[in-house]
């Protein structure tokens, strides 16, 4: 995706990400953690805010620091550098609120042709409650990502 | 700042290593986040493969 990112930090596994928002509020310390669920080649993706004093992570905070496209541009951006690492590996996400998932839904819609070239996108239907190729305008609850050439 | 201009320009990001996030490595650091993703994954499972 070709909006601005911040740059950002990883560990070898290129499991864990660390970047830093800068704004109104001041800079603000973001994590991303892709973690092995239940199933096999199913990875989850999460990110919050990382409180270095405390060593916290807040998962639901509300920073409001006027970054918020770039900040998923960045998160958006880990999912090419973790896929390259993990080729079958499927990228689980959700927000911690309704709102931050449609958050979601707006970044992946902003830039749903882009993704398309490499990945395959699900969206996870409230009403049915089924997984089903990413719709525009549709509502999620969830979302699944995989590289092309697995499925 | 040519780091962040190849970063913004690239889908494959320039990617810079930093021995400290390894604290953090095989840590849950979003526990329920995780737990809500395993109860989606086992409740609904995968998408179906599109039939060939």
């Amino acid at each position: 995706m070709n909006n601005p990112k911040y740059l950002y930090k990883s560990e070898e596994f290129l499991k864990v990400y660390e970047f830093i928002s800068e704004g109104p509020k001041g800079t603000i310390h973001k994590m991303v953690e892709y973690s092995e669920t239940g199933t096999e080649n199913i990875y989850n993706l999460a990110f919050g805010d990382y409180n270095k004093e405390l060593n916290k992570i807040d998962d639901f905070s509300i920073t409001n620091n006027g970054d918020s496209l770039k900040v998923l541009a960045t998160v958006a951006s880990t999912v090419y550098a973790f896929t390259e690492k993990y080729p079958k590996a499927w990228v689980f996400a959700t927000g911690s609120t309704a709102v931050r998932t449609r958050l979601y839904r707006m970044g992946i819609t902003n830039n749903l042709a882009e993704i398309k070239e490499d990945f395959k996108i699900y969206g996870l239907t409230i009403e049915e409650n089924k997984w089903e190729e990413f719709i525009v305008g549709e509502d999620y609850e969830a979302f699944l990502i995989t590289k092309n050439e697995n499925i | 700042m040519k780091k962040i201009e190849q970063l913004n320009n690239s889908k494959v990001p320039v990617i810079v290593f930093d021995k400290k996030l390894e604290q953090f490595r095989n840590k849950v650091l979003f526990p329920e986040k995780l737990a809500k993703a395993n109860e989606i994954l086992s409740r609904v499972g995968l998408p179906k493969k599109p039939s060939k």
